[in-house]
């Protein structure tokens, strides 16, 4: 970690977040367990959290797996909605359980499911491959431009300034998709966008290849403009932006001579 | 010395406490050198420390004055990385910025550090700094330039892992490690929860790593060792914005909330710093999250009415005596224990260190493990080029075992 | 891509395949925003204006049969309870056909960013279309 020259500069331990930062209400969750393969049917169990100031949603199930039960499997990794494990639906929107603060979602209990459409790993975790066998077929870089660009030449030595794509490949937007949930063979939201960004700046890829791919009745004509993935992004992807750009760009293609 | 044919036929079965960057590190590093592999780990891989850094891939310039071998252990693994992971960082640089008259003393003593350790600089004036970035506090004196750069904390060692499943390592998250099996004071295996069935399991194993970051104390404890762990967790935030592509060092000694990485279209400022005993027990206390914002401002004036995305803790594993108040003895290097000193035979503990030297880490300590096997297995994890980290998903499902199958 | 290329076969042992929730998580409240919705509406007005279609042919079949057959079907026409489902046809077409012009032009690219605002305004307009066909049609009556 940064700040630190040969050692830690903390000279006291300071006393954790909950002895001094305010109360609220014990927040109530309702939080569906399931251990597929199990006899025991999908269920929710309630549980009562002390909620300090600021807490999120994550928080509340850490505490849950910390003081009530070590088997409560939740899937988490960075904390600050940039490695996208988290998403979950609360309160039946999908969302990053750890930028969902329990504030925001008022008094009241709160239902926490794993996200819909993806096969079920065990509780509130969810298997991811269906979205990745997409992201590998059609084959979007990591990394990218940055919008953000200096006057004139950038730092001797660096080709050009690069960032991160802004999907963190969360899922939310397979959740919220409303085809997705009634085809299997959809490409779905998260690799429509990911194919319009190979499109919008190929990176040394086939853009042509690209295009075939999202020119497919299960490709960007399967989308029925319900909006939803764009709304549950958490990261500005806009897939549903991306699918009909996508559109536009196969029609207006020139086509190959035959 | 066990022939290589031999190797073949019944390799040696090396368990691995703890899914983070150094578990995958490792685990690829002994899958290479042929070795069975399993990681257990409780929750989703990188779910610990790994995970929640701010992403920075150090250049080591942060600590070529006040900690040498860390500095040169950083700038070695930052061009390791870059080679066998290629597309998976933000490749922008950094820069170390003088604000005041007192940073700007500091520069010459900083510079020759950098020097002695191999780490290259550019030193650049006011007007070329703020030409490259804009958004930086106009006040500065002037600027260094070194090859910091953002990393994925998660997808990077992803990488990793792909890489161990694809070489026929298992992976098994979600699985907790409760006891350790020992036969006389010789480990020989560990129990852990499969929290997917509820079942509980046996895995037999000829050596177990504790690779478990600031929690290696409790592991170690499992087999009645003690590890000289300092938790100490830091609190970072990441505003909404992109301000910079370089990441933003404060150049002085040391402070809180003296670096801004940019990631995405994030800026994440860090960090603080005090001492927990429970590493699950962090808490986010408030008067820090302000403290990075009015630190922050200082470097990225943006920083101080950007909205707030996340605030959130993160522990780092300090290695050092336990006791100690101010904990300037304590290094952010990395050590290896082999507790046979201890009299506990079959049992290693690699704690300490950074993301940036998890695959460091994980040659020391599969050099460790090999030395206390008879093998003689080099390492390769210095020239492999990892798998990308969109494999990993899929290589997990078919290399999910039924636990029967890994008794003995 | 075939469905095993997708992942989707090869869950793994225990793993339920399929939690897709169907054409039941289209109908779930919870959740769902401006643009679910208009997509809900979309594929029931759809279905409605269909069903309205196989009895627009049946009836029309009856001018087939005569005068008598006809005019006994206006008698029944002009009744109060077949002005109203005339109301709620009228808005089923509207709803369709003006949604339906958001969908055509977001389909080709265009008006992205204002599709929310674009959806709010045409359901303005067919609710005021609405209200003045509703208000014939009672005169009518």
């Amino acid at each position: 970690m940064s700040g630190l020259d040969g050692g830690a500069r903390a000279s006291s331990r300071a006393p954790s977040a909950s002895s001094v930062e305010q109360q609220s209400a014990p927040a109530r969750l309702r939080v569906y367990r399931h251990k597929p393969g199990a006899a025991a049917a999908p269920r929710f169990e309630i549980y009562e959290v002390p909620a300090s100031a600021g807490a999120t949603v994550l928080d509340a199930l850490l505490w849950i797996r910390r003081h009530r039960d070590p088997g409560l499997m939740v899937r988490h990794s960075c904390l600050h909605a940039s490695c996208g494990t988290c998403g979950m639906r609360i309160a039946g929107r999908e969302a990053l359980a750890c930028v969902t603060s329990l504030a925001e979602l008022g008094p009241g209990e709160v239902t926490v499911e794993p996200l819909a459409n993806l096969p079920l790993v065990g509780d509130l975790v969810v298997d991811m491959e269906p979205s990745y066998a997409r992201l590998r077929a059609i084959g979007r870089p990591l990394v990218r431009e940055s919008e953000l660009r200096p006057e004139g030449r950038p730092a001797e030595g660096i080709p050009g300034p690069t960032r991160f794509e802004d999907c963190i490949e969360c899922g939310l937007c397979l959740s919220a998709c409303p085809i997705v949930a009634t085809d299997p063979r959809y490409l779905g939201p998260a690799g429509l966008a990911a194919a319009w960004r190979s499109v919008e700046e190929p990176r040394g890829g086939a853009v042509g290849r690209v295009l075939a791919l999202a020119d497919d009745e299960q490709g960007v004509w399967r989308c029925h403009t319900a909006w939803e993935c764009t709304e549950a992004c958490p990261s500005n992807v806009d897939p549903a932006g991306s699918i009909m750009r996508l559109r536009r760009a196969i029609v207006l293609a020139p086509r190959p001579k035959q | 010395m066990i022939a290589a044919a031999s190797l073949r036929r019944s390799p040696p079965h090396v368990v691995i406490i703890g899914g983070g960057g150094t578990g995958g590190a490792l685990a690829h590093d002994l899958a290479l050198r042929g070795l069975r592999v399993t990681v257990l780990e409780r929750g989703e891989v990188t779910s610990g420390t790994t995970g929640r850094h701010h992403g920075l891939l150090h250049s080591g310039a942060r600590y070529a004055v006040g900690d040498p071998e860390s500095a040169v252990e950083c700038i070695e693994e930052n061009r390791i990385l870059r080679r066998i992971a290629p597309g998976s960082f933000e490749e922008n640089d950094g820069l170390f910025v003088a604000v005041t008259d007192d940073d700007a003393d500091f520069g010459p003593t900083f510079l020759a550090a950098c020097e002695a350790a191999g780490i290259p600089t550019r030193r650049l004036e006011r007007s070329a700094v703020l030409r490259l970035e804009p958004n930086l506090n106009p006040e500065l004196r002037f600027a260094v330039q070194v090859p910091d750069a953002t990393m994925d904390a998660m997808r990077l060692p992803l990488r990793f892992f792909a890489t161990a499943l694809a070489n026929g390592a298992v992976v098994r998250p979600f699985t907790e490690v409760v006891e350790l099996v020992c036969r006389g004071r010789t480990v020989t295996g560990v129990v852990a929860v499969e929290h997917a069935t509820g079942r509980r399991v046996e895995i037999g194993a000829d050596i177990v790593v504790n690779a478990t970051g600031p929690w290696a104390e409790r592991i170690a404890r499992l087999a009645g060792v003690d590890v000289p762990l300092q938790p100490s967790p830091g609190v970072l935030v990441a505003l909404r914005g992109r301000f910079t592509n370089m990441v933003v060092n404060r150049l002085h000694a040391s402070g809180d909330g003296d670096i801004v990485v940019p990631q995405r279209a994030l800026s994440v400022v860090g960090t603080s710093s005090w001492l927990v005993d429970d590493p699950d027990d962090l808490g986010v206390p408030s008067d820090h999250v302000e403290r990075m914002r009015v630190e922050g401002a200082r470097l990225v004036p943006a920083v101080a009415r950007a909205p707030l995305r996340a605030a959130w803790s993160a522990a780092r594993p300090l290695i050092g005596e336990r006791g100690a108040t101010t904990g300037r003895e304590l290094s952010r290097t990395f050590r290896c224990f082999d507790h046979a000193a201890e009299g506990v035979e079959g049992f290693v503990t690699i704690s300490g260190g950074k993301a940036t030297t998890q695959r460091a880490m994980a040659e020391v300590t599969a050099d460790l493990v090999c030395r206390k096997l008879g093998l003689d297995a080099p390492c390769r994890t210095r020239e492999q080029v990892l798998l990308p980290h969109e494999a990993y998903y899929g290589l997990l499902r078919r290399a999910t075992v039924p636990a029967g199958r890994l008794a003995g | 891509m075939s469905e095993r290329e997708l992942g989707d076969r090869d869950a793994g042992p225990g793993r339920p395949l399929d939690r897709r929730r169907g054409v039941a998580g289209w109908v779930d409240p919870r959740g769902r925003r401006l643009g679910g919705w208009a997509f809900i509406l979309n594929r029931v007005t759809g279905i409605g204006i269909v069903v309205y279609l196989y009895l627009h042919l049946g009836v029309l079949s009856l001018l087939a049969r005569g005068p008598e057959a006809w005019d006994a079907f206006i008698a029944v026409a002009l009744s109060p309870l077949f002005l109203f489902f005339d109301v709620v046809l009228l808005a089923g077409l509207l709803i369709h056909g003006l949604n339906g012009i958001r969908v055509t032009l977001t389909g080709f690219g265009l008006v992205l960013d204002a599709q929310k605002a674009l959806f709010v305004a045409l359901m303005i307009l067919a609710a005021i279309v609405l209200l003045v066909g509703a208000i014939r049609l009672v005169e009518v009556g």
